[in-house]
């Protein structure tokens, strides 16, 4: 399974905190954290409208005034999901506008599970999931590789094409291989077709 | 200004070396060639003819490998971003893209289906290089001639920096395929002492190819953004 690639701002004015929480994320296994810290509140919004980061996880009892929706919409950036970082009292109202929130005492494993949550990752361990492709994925992983279209792919298998677009899809999140050029590498590789097959493609 | 930071003008060029091996990237892409004995970074910057701020601030944002967003760099010269960036798109095309083919070219050759490989392989990594070189030349003879002449008072009507924003896709996801095939499917006995060396590459260059990203969004893409809007307020 693939990782997880988060684009995260930490706005929170204590770099100890920010930082420590920077470190944290970056722990979580089956997530790619890339995070942005953001010290001060006038450069907030210019950064979320400029970089459009996936997640801002923000400490309200500073800036609690922050309304989530009216920064959205004037980064335009209406996806953008938003973690509270809870590190006192708090009354529930205040948290409202937010995805889901941190406590200070949170662990590597509670914040992964919230992260998930959030981002309505896969919750099946990695080793569940099965990388090897089935022997219909095969078929049309080697006419994909042939220079087939979804279309004569679908004719010459009986299929419709939206499950060959399907089947596709999931041939690229198994292999993590997207590209038609390393799919070929794939298919030479694993001695599903050979170079005589595709030269005059090449 | 600088005393927020892990370097400033008189820390020695052979610190930042040893703190960050990848910093030396950073230092021949500003001009700055090694041999600088017990030089300070001012010292350094002044025989060179390089911007110090600059200098600094683009070390310092690798260095500490967090980004910090709390700081407007109004103080940084385009120029020397612009030269910096365009000395690193020399190194990528025509040294270290063409250095890795060469390498990855040796590895499947000592394969025991050479042939085949050499094909798939190498039909895979030149498109990859077709994909980078387009981007940076767009970024050489469009986004920078136009920059120029921001800077020099005559704007277009038409560019905007956000036509490159739009322009900056992610050329480094198809790197991370190649990694992927090669660490998950590539069939290999022995030692394989070259293909290692071929995947150390990649994982190095792609987060130099990172790096050098980030620098265009965070030094870059924002300064100017800021002298169009001045611009248009004029």
């Amino acid at each position: 399974m693939n990782d997880l690639n988060l684009k995260i701002a930490i706005a929170e004015p204590s770099v100890i905190v920010r930082s420590g929480l920077a470190v944290a994320l970056k722990r979580i296994p089956g997530i790619h954290a890339q995070t942005f810290e953001i010290s001060s509140q006038e450069f907030l919004a210019n950064y979320i409208k400029l970089h459009k980061p996936d997640l801002l996880i923000v400490n309200p009892l500073y800036w609690g005034t922050l309304d989530m929706s009216k920064l959205k919409d004037e980064a335009g950036h209406q996806t953008l999901r938003c973690i509270a970082l809870v590190t006192g009292a708090l009354d529930d109202n205040f948290l409202k506008q937010y995805d889901e929130k941190f406590s200070l005492y949170d662990s590597v494993d509670q914040l992964r599970t919230k992260l998930n949550k959030v981002f309505e990752a896969e919750t099946i361990e990695p080793d569940e999931e099965t990388d090897t492709l089935s022997v219909r994925e095969k078929e049309i992983l080697t006419c994909v590789v042939k220079g087939q279209t979804n279309k004569e792919i679908a004719q010459s298998l009986f299929l419709s094409t939206h499950t060959v677009i399907t089947h596709r899809r999931n041939i690229a999140r198994k292999l993590g291989i997207h590209s038609t050029a390393g799919l070929t590498i794939y298919a030479i590789v694993n001695k599903l077709i050979e170079l005589d097959d595709i030269k005059k493609d090449l | 200004m600088f005393s927020n930071h892990k370097f400033n003008e008189r820390s020695r060029m052979s610190e930042i070396i040893n703190e960050d091996a990848s910093l030396l990237l950073t230092i021949s892409r500003f001009g700055i060639s090694l041999g600088f004995g017990d030089k300070t970074v001012k010292e350094a910057c002044e025989a060179n003819n390089i911007h110090c701020k600059t200098f600094l601030a683009v070390t310092n944002f690798i260095a500490e490998g967090n980004v910090i967003v709390h700081e407007t760099y109004e103080h940084i010269s385009i120029e020397s971003v612009i030269n910096y960036l365009k000395n690193a798109h020399h190194y990528f095309l025509t040294y270290k893209l063409p250095s890795i083919r060469a390498k990855l070219m040796e590895a499947v050759e000592s394969s025991d289906q050479s042939e085949p490989y050499k094909v798939v392989f190498m039909k895979f990594f030149d498109e990859y290089f077709q994909e980078v070189r387009k981007h940076m030349d767009y970024e050489d003879r469009t986004v920078f001639p136009y920059v120029m002449r921001l800077l020099a008072g005559s704007p277009d009507k038409k560019y905007k920096i956000a036509n490159f924003e739009e322009h900056h896709t992610d050329v480094d996801s198809k790197l991370s395929e190649l990694k992927n095939i090669i660490v998950k499917y590539y069939p290999s006995k022995g030692h394989n002492y070259k293909m290692n060396d071929v995947l150390f590459d990649l994982y190095a260059c792609e987060k130099d190819l990172a790096l050098h990203n980030m620098i265009e969004d965070f030094f870059f893409v924002p300064v100017i953004e800021a002298i169009e809007k001045k611009n248009n307020k004029s």
